[in-house]
């Protein structure tokens, strides 16, 4: 199981090396200079795909773990692989994902192609031409999407599995000595029990995602240009919501310090 | 070994148990021990720590299955009938009351504490419910305690209190067998002593399997007392005779003597 998840490290990270010593910083600073104008239709744009895609790697997520936990036994393969990849992906670095988005993902969209033959022809238009980059090449939103699942994904996973393994026992057990099917164990004793802890790791897995894309964003934007506009924006936003959501998280943690009785 | 020690000849049994095994990975907890349940009897069973007891409940109500890892051989007939064989195990575990060692409230009102069994069991109408958990709260002693506050959270109560209502729980769905796992760790002498005399009193409705640490409580309530060590089952007899001076096995009198133990 280790020798997989090593392998899956290499598949991942071999390639992200390679176009990382390929990528020059310009073609990075053009495609930062072209996104200068026109912030709020691009922050919501950034709000929408950080939401609903968090949500549906959360929900995923959870589910996720809901099925690992409580109807895979301990020695089955797909649980024990699935552990060791989320043990794994929950170690790396937030930063990292920002790379390998930019590194592996962005030169196979035709992104940079679409921002080069635009600055080209129209060097000076004021028109956003982030949003003909985002609108021409849909999968560039689909490589941002998939980044944050798999960076909220192992996380939600994680911590909603702990949260299941937190909730003692001895209720399980006394609930099906009273006759209760599976399911309605679940449901009226450990999903009201192991709930808090599943949201605040939720918050905590989002938290980590918009951190990291401040931090990523932040690190590009001062790295390459001065201009302020969408950028920044962005910026506020995912710092903004990574302290807000670490702050529910811990919130959340302290209201329902222990689910234990 | 005798497993007849009322030789009364219209005794029937309602768990036969024979030669039963069960391993928990490669450490053994019961090495094949056989021995019968008479109706409306109570069995009191002794033994120290390690020794295998709760495993053997928890083989009679299938709540072992739980536990991954663990290898059941050998039989446990209820009223004839295999109970591996049985398909509906929650209408199994229904017919089987269970009481844990450690009070274990479920995170739901005092009410619906009581009335959980009941309606898994599909019992939907109010004044139904209602008889029941009166029932059952006066059964178990904790009736005028808690007849005020019906609607707290079972979890708020004190720890004899909690214990009695797992009591009341177990009682609930009128189950055919009432296991108690040693009730009276977490009760005092005195609330002690009036559940004993509930148990007394239910001893004309069920079958009653006690597992205790307190020997003298297997001396005052039960009717034939087994004791079993490290996974064997050393002797079953009537209580006079093991706590009489010259049980058939010398590790029986030294054990309900405190010589060991």
């Amino acid at each position: 199981m280790q020798s997989i998840a090593l392998l899956t490290l290499g598949a991942v990270f071999i390639p992200v090396w390679n176009v990382l010593t390929k990528t020059h910083l310009s073609d990075v600073q053009t495609s930062s200079i072209a996104r200068v104008s026109d912030p709020l239709p691009n922050l919501l744009s950034d709000l929408y795909l950080f939401l609903s895609i968090s949500f549906l790697a959360i929900l995923l997520g959870v589910t996720c773990a809901f099925y690992l936990e409580e109807w895979l036994p301990q020695t089955n393969w797909i649980r024990r692989l699935v552990e060791s990849q989320v043990a794994l992906f929950s170690g790396i670095p937030s930063l990292l994902y920002g790379l390998l988005v930019v590194t592996i993902c962005l030169p196979y969209t035709g992104a940079f192609k679409a921002i080069e033959a635009s600055l080209s022809v129209e060097n000076l238009d004021v028109t956003p031409l982030s949003a003909t980059a985002f609108q021409g090449d849909t999968t560039l939103f689909y490589a941002a999407g998939l980044t944050f699942v798999l960076l909220v994904m192992p996380r939600a996973i994680k911590a909603t599995q702990e949260a299941l393994r937190s909730v003692p026992m001895p209720i399980r057990e006394s609930a099906y000595a009273l006759g209760a099917s599976q399911w309605q164990v679940l449901m009226k004793h450990v999903v009201p029990l192991a709930i808090p802890r599943v949201l605040a790791g939720g918050c905590r897995a989002m938290s980590c995602a918009l951190a990291a894309a401040a931090l990523f964003i932040g690190i590009y934007i001062w790295g390459h240009t001065t201009q302020s506009g969408q950028m920044s924006s962005s910026f506020a936003l995912f710092l903004g919501g990574a302290l807000l959501l670490s702050i529910l998280s811990s919130f959340l943690a302290e209201r329902y310090p222990s689910v234990s009785m | 070994m005798n497993t007849n020690g009322d030789n009364s000849s219209q005794i029937t049994p309602v768990i036969q148990v024979s030669d039963l095994k069960v391993r928990y990975g490669d450490k053994s907890a019961l090495n094949g021990i056989s021995f019968d349940v008479h109706k409306n009897e109570i069995l009191g069973i002794i033994g120290p720590a390690q020794s295998g007891k709760t495993t053997l409940l928890k083989v009679i109500n299938r709540t072992l299955e739980l536990t991954s890892g663990t290898t059941v051989e050998g039989s446990v007939k209820l009223d004839g009938v295999d109970i591996s064989t049985i398909n509906d195990v929650y209408g199994l575990r229904r017919r089987i009351g269970m009481v844990l060692p450690l009070p274990v409230g479920l995170p739901l009102s005092i009410y619906d504490n009581v009335a959980f069994a009941p309606r898994t069991g599909g019992i939907r109408a109010k004044s139904e419910l209602d008889e029941i958990v009166e029932r059952c709260l006066q059964q178990a002693a904790l009736w005028d305690e808690v007849k005020d506050r019906l609607d707290t959270l079972g979890t708020k109560l004190s720890g004899g209190q909690q214990q009695r209502l797992t009591i009341a729980r177990a009682l609930s769905h009128q189950p055919e067998i009432l296991c108690l796992d040693e009730f009276s760790i977490a009760v005092d002498p005195v609330t002690t002593m009036r559940i004993e005399d509930v148990l007394d009193t239910l001893r004309s409705e069920m079958t009653i399997l006690l597992v205790t640490n307190l020997v003298q409580q297997a001396k005052r309530l039960a009717n034939r007392t087994a004791f079993i060590l490290n996974g064997d089952l050393i002797e079953i007899d009537t209580t006079e005779v093991i706590f009489s001076d010259n049980p058939t096995n010398q590790a029986t009198y030294d054990y309900v003597n405190g010589n060991f133990g």
